[in-house]
């Protein structure tokens, strides 16, 4: 439905090198990406406001980069809404239909249908300025979706709300997808949305595409270092493989070993494991487990809800506060991590 | 609001008080010089200027500053509009230098700015003579004057409306196009209305500017006489007796211009 | 669009058409515009002169429009040998000016025509007004609460002619340190004395007046004004304008006051050095030229007509300016035809 073919441009700050990644019909696409690193710039150059110094962009199979943004038929959510502040919600919803010279009848019906969906019926009157971040939010996609466009998007529509609103949204973003259906592109930074709401992420990093999987293998699998560091895989630990077994390798990672689920039968690698696969005890305990390593514990830190559990074998993990205290853990206590071997994940270094 | 919740927020904030009482000598500097020359001319000397009032000629003077300037502001609309837009919107080299020269007329004295007028208009000049054959003429004439206006106000037109589109969000733009407007539908109904405060208030400006031109118009177009010139003419040969009250109708009607604008321009926001 | 947007519209045009038509000249009538460069002092009885004119001329089908321009009458020349602008009538307050700048290049010939005096202007609300005479003037112009005034001698010949008088001043009275007492200490004027000839230098941009004793505008009719607002007490002047502006005025004995044919030889001893050039004391005398570029020759020669036959000889005696009868011409052979009947060579 929409690719992008090598798509290489330079903004100063900013660069795409060799973006490459295609979107089918229907699918809920999330960039997954760092603040700030321009991520803006790759749906406007989607968009068509920007042509690529390099590449292609192809919208429903043409060959689009060289079509003006009025031409592609594409729905625009900025993050800070941009509504037209001196029209009512009204008549911005109803602004894409009229340009697209549309008969009056068509236009109110349309208007009124997409706005009893949007829940935002009752502001038709209002003027942007006027409402709340999260009417604004409705508002928005309400303008960009009463055109029916082939796709539309979404450059960090949650981040500019309060939590709760953002999880409002978010779970409101994909009851819409599931009725609209409309091919979406949707860019942040924040994990859950892409992990909640993604068919398919695609992680881009200093302007470069680094992985497009489906979410589990991206949060799990990390295509690399950065991708882990970024996607939120705490321990990340150097090792080399010394065999495999019927498909589970044996890792050297300088005071312990580790058993990986790989294919991989030799070489230096990186060995990756989340840290809420990492269950602690007191006391060495069998189970099914193939991982365990004893370690004394170095910090004992609270991230909101969890606590983060160091340990000096270089593994972290994540417990609740229950755990903790009955547990009894704090610093320079000796405990047992263990972890199965599909839980961690190898690449090659 | 009422005159006491005003002043309550006014008390409030001593420091806007002392701000206040500060700013308002620049005000009552403006409010004195002009004053004592209105009531001198209309208490003490009311004949004078009724005398003024009704001369045809002053009149006509006077009718045709307003219209000179109307017409030398209006071009300025006119291309100075897109202009201000390309500048407000994009970066190119050379840019700091069209925006240096956009703004020089301000600087130059009016005399020397009337000399190059001439020398570039008159009708020896190639442009002058070109123009003779379509018979516009620059020297003496209404074409000059209005020539002369604008070179002194243009700016002042240019850079209001450029900060009006600066203003306005340029994302507002690229959504409109997202939508299925134009490069010129985006800029008619988004960047044009948001920006129309700015536009209206520099026009405005740019008409007060030229009215008041003296320097430029005199060395290019003595006749036909525009107010400024009259006064003057009035003065070297009646004095002040003969040039004041010629100023003070000028001036009154020039307030009564501006206040209506302003109060019109209010009215039409409000009912937005 | 808006339907307030179509009435803005409709209006600007109206306005724009509606203008152009009144400010526009009626197709219909030839319409000649005869355009005077003439010195500020002559802008009164000009005024009149133009009114008799313009009525003489005007006929159904011709309408004539006397533009006068006055300004200083250095500056007049100048605009026509310097900008180049196109003048029918040139009339300066110096006849000199017209042998010394425009001929042969922008003129042929000069007509003298009437004469003037310099004098001392003030009202009775002047310092010193009941006190001031002949005889003690430049004694008053010394005290330190007195403010007087002349025009800048590089723009306007009654500007240059005030310190000449005050130079011719010191040989009248006796007393040498006039010159210096009034001018030299007052600005950065000075003289050159040098055997019974006095050289003034005045050939400098900034004249650099002490403010608050000597007031230098460009012409001297500006000094009018303030004279009669009571923020300067004494000004330089010719008869004519202090008569014209109902001022006081004092007058000079004819061997300082540039008025007399009859010292001419005295008034040769002081020359002014000005960035414009030299100029020796002469009798005032006005002088009047048709610019050899002229664009109505002929209708010019019809004005120089009224300014010297026996109409024009009865406005400069009402202004205080004596006509010159008859009028007098630098070259008979080169004066046009028309005005050969009024005038006689020298």
């Amino acid at each position: 439905m929409i690719a992008l073919e090598q798509v290489s441009h330079d903004w100063g700050d900013f660069a795409l090198t060799d973006v490459s990644f295609s979107v089918a019909d229907g699918e809920y696409f999330v960039i997954l990406g760092p603040t700030g690193a321009g991520k803006t710039l790759i749906l406007e150059t989607i968009a068509g406001f920007y042509i690529p110094r390099e590449g292609h962009i192809l919208l429903k199979g043409d060959d689009a980069t060289h079509t003006p943004p009025e031409k592609r038929n594409i729905g625009f959510v900025y993050q800070d809404y941009a509504l037209f502040p001196h029209m009512t919600v009204e008549e911005n919803v109803a602004f894409g239909l009229k340009m697209h010279g549309s008969p009056k009848e068509t236009v109110e019906h349309r208007v009124q249908k997409i706005m009893e969906v949007m829940q935002i019926s009752h502001l038709k009157e209002r003027f942007p300025t006027t409402l709340s971040g999260g009417e604004q939010q409705r508002t928005a996609l309400a303008r960009a979706l009463v055109i029916d466009p082939d796709v539309l998007l979404l450059d960090e529509p949650l981040s500019a709300l309060d939590p709760r609103t953002r999880e409002n949204l978010r779970d409101e973003l994909k009851r819409l997808h599931q009725t609209q259906g409309t091919t979406t592109i949707h860019v942040t930074h924040d994990q859950t949305e892409a992990l909640v709401l993604a068919d398919r992420i695609a992680v881009i990093i200093d302007g470069r595409v680094v992985q497009v999987d489906v979410p589990s293998k991206v949060f799990n699998n990390p295509a690399s270092v950065e991708v882990a560091n970024f996607v939120g895989v705490e321990n990340v630990l150097k090792g080399r493989i010394l065999s495999n077994k019927d498909g589970v390798a044996r890792v050297d990672v300088g005071t312990y070993q580790v058993h990986v689920l790989s294919s991989l039968g030799e070489g230096d690698v990186h060995v990756f494991v989340r840290p809420e696969n990492i269950i602690l005890a007191k006391e060495k305990f069998q189970s099914s487990a193939r991982n365990v390593v004893e370690g004394q514990i170095i910090d004992v830190t609270q991230f909101g809800a969890v606590f983060r559990i160091s340990m000096d074998t270089g593994l972290s993990a994540f417990v609740t506060k229950q755990s903790v205290d009955e547990l009894g853990l704090q610093a320079r206590e000796t405990v047992y991590a263990s972890f199965k071997a599909t839980a961690a994940h190898l690449i090659k270094r | 609001m009422t005159l006491d919740k005003r002043l309550r927020g006014v008390k409030r904030f001593p420091l806007s008080l002392l701000f206040s009482m500060v700013g308002s000598i620049l005000v009552l500097f403006t409010i004195l010089t002009l004053f004592n020359m209105i009531v001198q001319q209309l208490v003490l000397e009311p004949t004078g200027f009724v005398k003024a009032a009704t001369d045809p000629l002053v009149i006509e003077s006077i009718l045709l500053t307003l219209y000179a300037s109307f017409l030398a502001t209006l071009i300025a609309v006119i291309f100075g509009t897109p202009l201000a837009y390309v500048l407000a919107r994009h970066d190119f080299p050379g840019k700091n230098i069209v925006e240096s020269v956009i703004d020089v007329p301000v600087i130059i004295p009016h005399s020397v700015a009337g000399i190059a007028l001439y020398t570039l208009l008159m009708r020896r000049s190639v442009i002058g003579t070109a123009f003779q054959n379509i018979g516009v003429v620059f020297e003496d004439s209404l074409w000059g004057i209005v020539a002369a206006m604008l070179f002194v106000s243009a700016s002042f037109y240019i850079n209001a409306a450029r900060e009006g589109f600066q203003s306005v969000n340029p994302r507002l733009e690229r959504v409109a196009r997202t939508l299925g407007a134009s490069q010129w539908r985006a800029f008619h109904h988004i960047a044009l209305p948001l920006a129309l405060r700015h536009l209206f208030s520099g026009a405005i400006m740019a008409w007060a500017r030229g009215i008041s031109e003296f320097g430029a118009v005199i060395i290019i177009a003595f006749y036909p006489m525009i107010a400024p010139v009259l006064i003057f003419y009035k003065f070297t040969t009646g004095g002040l007796r003969g040039s004041q009250p010629i100023a003070v109708l000028l001036i009154l009607i020039c307030f009564a211009v501006f206040i209506g604008l302003r109060m019109s321009s209010k009215y039409w926001e409000r009912r937005q | 669009m808006k339907p307030r947007t179509m009435l803005m519209i409709v209006a600007v045009i109206v306005i724009v058409v509606v203008g152009g038509i009144y400010f526009s000249n009626p197709y219909w009538k030839e319409k000649t515009v005869l355009k005077i460069f003439h010195a500020g002092s002559l802008t009164v009885p000009f005024e009149t002169i133009e009114t008799q004119f313009e009525a003489d001329q005007h006929t159904f089908l011709r309408e004539v429009d006397v533009q006068l321009e006055p300004a200083g009458s250095v500056a007049c020349v100048k605009k026509i040998t310097e900008l180049g602008e196109e003048a029918d009538v040139l009339a300066s307050a110096d006849y000199s000016l017209i042998p010394t700048m425009m001929i042969p290049t922008h003129a042929d010939w000069y007509v003298i025509f009437a004469k003037n005096r310099m004098t001392l202007a003030y009202t009775a609300n002047s310092m010193y007004a009941d006190e001031i005479n002949a005889t003690n003037w430049y004694e008053i112009l010394r005290r330190s609460d007195v403010k007087w005034g002349f025009s800048n001698p590089n723009l306007d010949p009654c500007g240059y002619r005030t310190p000449m008088v005050i130079q011719l001043a010191e040989l009248e009275y006796g007393d040498h340190n006039i010159f210096e007492d009034l001018i030299e200490a007052n600005s950065d004027i000075t003289v050159t004395k040098n055997n019974g000839t006095y050289t003034i230098n005045s050939n400098i941009t900034d004249l650099n007046p002490k403010t608050e004793r000597l007031t230098i505008r460009d012409k001297s009719v500006d000094l009018v004004s303030l004279v009669q607002a009571g923020g300067l007490d004494y000004a330089f002047e010719y008869s004519s304008v202090a008569k014209q502006h109902g001022l006081t005025y004092l007058e000079l004995p004819e061997s300082i006051d540039l008025s007399a044919v009859a010292y001419t030889d005295t008034y040769s001893t002081v020359t002014i050095r000005l960035t414009s050039g030299t100029n020796t004391g002469s009798p005032i005398v006005y002088g009047i030229t048709i610019p050899t570029n002229a664009p109505n020759q002929a209708l010019a020669e019809e004005w120089v007509k009224y300014v010297i036959n026996e109409y024009g000889q009865g406005v400069w005696t009402d202004n205080g300016q004596p006509p010159i009868t008859p009028a007098v011409t630098s070259d008979l052979d080169k004066t046009p035809e028309s005005l050969k009947a009024y005038v006689v060579e020298e």
